[in-house]
């Protein structure tokens, strides 16, 4: 493109009404020309004047706030992704999957930051701070209230948790006797008692999850005696391109995150989390669509959701 | 004994462009505080050029987060030289409600795209708080709008707020492509020349 053509085009080039082949051209040789790098910058100055020539407008403040809220949670996650350094905290979801058999599933970025302990949390802290009141480092403590979730693994059946633990046992029992007790085999055993015993007994109450056209789409089982939290969902879509669901318990003051997953192929999901809750203070389960990482508070749409 | 004249910049609307730099940097360096921080600058303006665009509250909202996003992850390629951080997250911002405006008039889902003209622009500041020397500017933006022949004038509408480049500008209004390209730069001449004495004043 000769140097009369770019700057005849610049005009237009500045308010995009060009094609994308014309535009390169001209910004290719603008970029390299001393008299239409300046005019193509002045030309783009103008149009974001008459950008600001709009009549102002006030975003609804608690929208706003939303937004701003979800893309510095959004950038701190992207962060956290990037500064995670190889040998970091295992990822217990690809541990699970791989000790169950059921192969690699992807961890939502977010889920970097949960860890694989099943300690007790406290309800009571990081999700009710304002977000930019906390530490940075904090980020993780909100999605590690959620239960401190542990994502298990993704596409199991519950029954095949247990056909599994009988196998492993089988195995178990024919297996060297100088197996380490902190052997592989013998710790995914262990987990699936965990499970089997967290979905059984007299204490456990179950909250059928459906989506607003009430088709069932899984439930979620508290044990209120071990503090055991058993979510299970079932041809669930998966979530938009940059999405993530987002799991929360809601009582009466609070929607405590639980954590962020992603169903298998099948729309299968299966969580576990410990946390402790007053037995009588859940009213429901909620599933949001969220951005990748996850957020404080849900903003997203109610994909699914079950009263307890 | 007075205070110091502040120096005449668009961009001292919301604050210098030194700090809106400052904001980028800390954003190329994984900061997102910085972003939160640049969000609160720019929002406001931002959003009401896509609602003015876009005519829809909620596209525009999703505009804004969206252009915010791109500035997060694109924020090592904000070229100083090329102008106000401003300038390039309204540009972004501008560019990515054009493309919705094009997939509504594909969809042939544009009902009020006809409303959209410099003519529904205020003939100044609306909120008293926006008196600054930065509106001194967008005033004098508007008076050479406003002086622009209607044949400019219209060839700029389309191209604006239209998002219609100059082959359908041709189209729409029956005048020849090279007619249509000559009253658009001689627009486009004509607006900056404010822009032009205000950094000569400024300098």
């Amino acid at each position: 493109m000769s140097h009369d053509e770019a700057f005849a085009e610049l005009a237009a080039v500045a308010l995009d009404a060009v094609s994308a082949d014309v535009a390169g051209a001209v910004r290719a040789h603008a970029a390299a020309c001393p008299e239409c790098g300046p005019e193509l910058a002045a030309m783009e100055e103008t149009v974001a004047v008459l950008g600001e020539l709009a009549p102002s407008a006030q975003m609804n403040r608690g929208r706003s706030a939303g937004i701003r809220s979800r893309l510095v949670v959004r950038a701190r996650a992207e962060r956290e992704l990037h500064s995670v350094p190889a040998a970091g905290p295992p990822d217990i979801s690809r541990g699970v999957a791989s000790l169950t058999g059921l192969g690699h599933k992807t961890t939502p970025s977010g889920q970097r930051a949960v860890t694989g302990e099943t300690k007790r949390v406290s309800p009571s802290d990081p999700m009710h701070a304002p977000i930019e009141d906390r530490p940075i480092r904090r980020m993780s403590s909100w999605l590690a209230i959620a239960a401190t979730l542990a994502l298990i693994a993704t596409g199991a059946q519950l029954l095949r948790v247990t056909s599994d633990r009988n196998a492993m046992r089988a195995r178990l029992a024919t297996a060297d006797t100088a197996t380490s007790p902190s052997d592989s085999m013998t710790v995914a055993l262990n987990q699936k008692d965990s499970m089997i015993a967290a979905m059984t007994g007299p204490d456990v109450k179950v909250v059928p999850l459906s989506n607003a056209t009430a088709q069932p789409l899984g439930r979620m089982m508290w044990n209120r005696a071990s503090d055991d939290w058993i979510m299970v969902t079932y041809n669930l879509r998966p979530p938009r391109p940059g999405m993530t669901y987002q799991v929360w318990l809601v009582t009466d003051s609070a929607k405590i995150s639980a954590g962020t997953f992603r169903p298998d192929a099948a729309g299968r999901t299966v969580m576990h989390a410990r946390y402790a809750m007053a037995p009588d203070a859940l009213r429901a389960v909620a599933i949001t669509e969220e951005p990748e990482g996850g957020v404080p508070a849900p903003t997203g749409p109610m994909v699914v959701s079950g009263s307890a | 004994m007075n205070p110091p004249r502040r120096e005449l910049s668009y961009s001292t609307v919301n604050g210098s462009n030194a700090e809106d730099v400052v904001l980028i940097q800390r954003m190329c360096d994984a900061d997102e505080t910085a972003l939160g921080a640049l969000y609160d600058r720019w929002m406001r303006s931002l959003y009401s050029l896509v609602l003015h665009l876009l005519k829809d509250p909620d596209e525009a909202e999703d505009v804004v987060e969206e252009t915010f996003w791109q500035a997060w992850r694109k924020a090592s390629s904000y070229e100083p030289s090329r102008g106000a951080v401003s300038t390039w997250l309204l540009t972004i911002g501008r560019r990515k409600a054009l493309d919705r405006l094009r997939a509504r008039k594909r969809n042939r889902e544009d009902p009020v795209g006809h409303d959209r003209t410099f003519a529904d622009l205020p003939s100044q500041a609306q909120d008293p708080s926006e008196e600054t020397e930065g509106s001194e500017l967008r005033q004098h933006v508007l008076a050479a709008l406003q002086e622009l022949p209607a044949e400019q004038r219209e060839v700029l509408d389309l191209g604006y707020f239209k998002g219609m480049s100059q082959t359908e500008i041709a189209d729409a209004t029956g005048q020849p492509l090279g007619t249509v390209k000559t009253r658009m730069r001689l627009a486009m001449q004509k607006l900056r020349e404010p822009l032009s004495m205000h950094r000569e004043v400024k300098e």
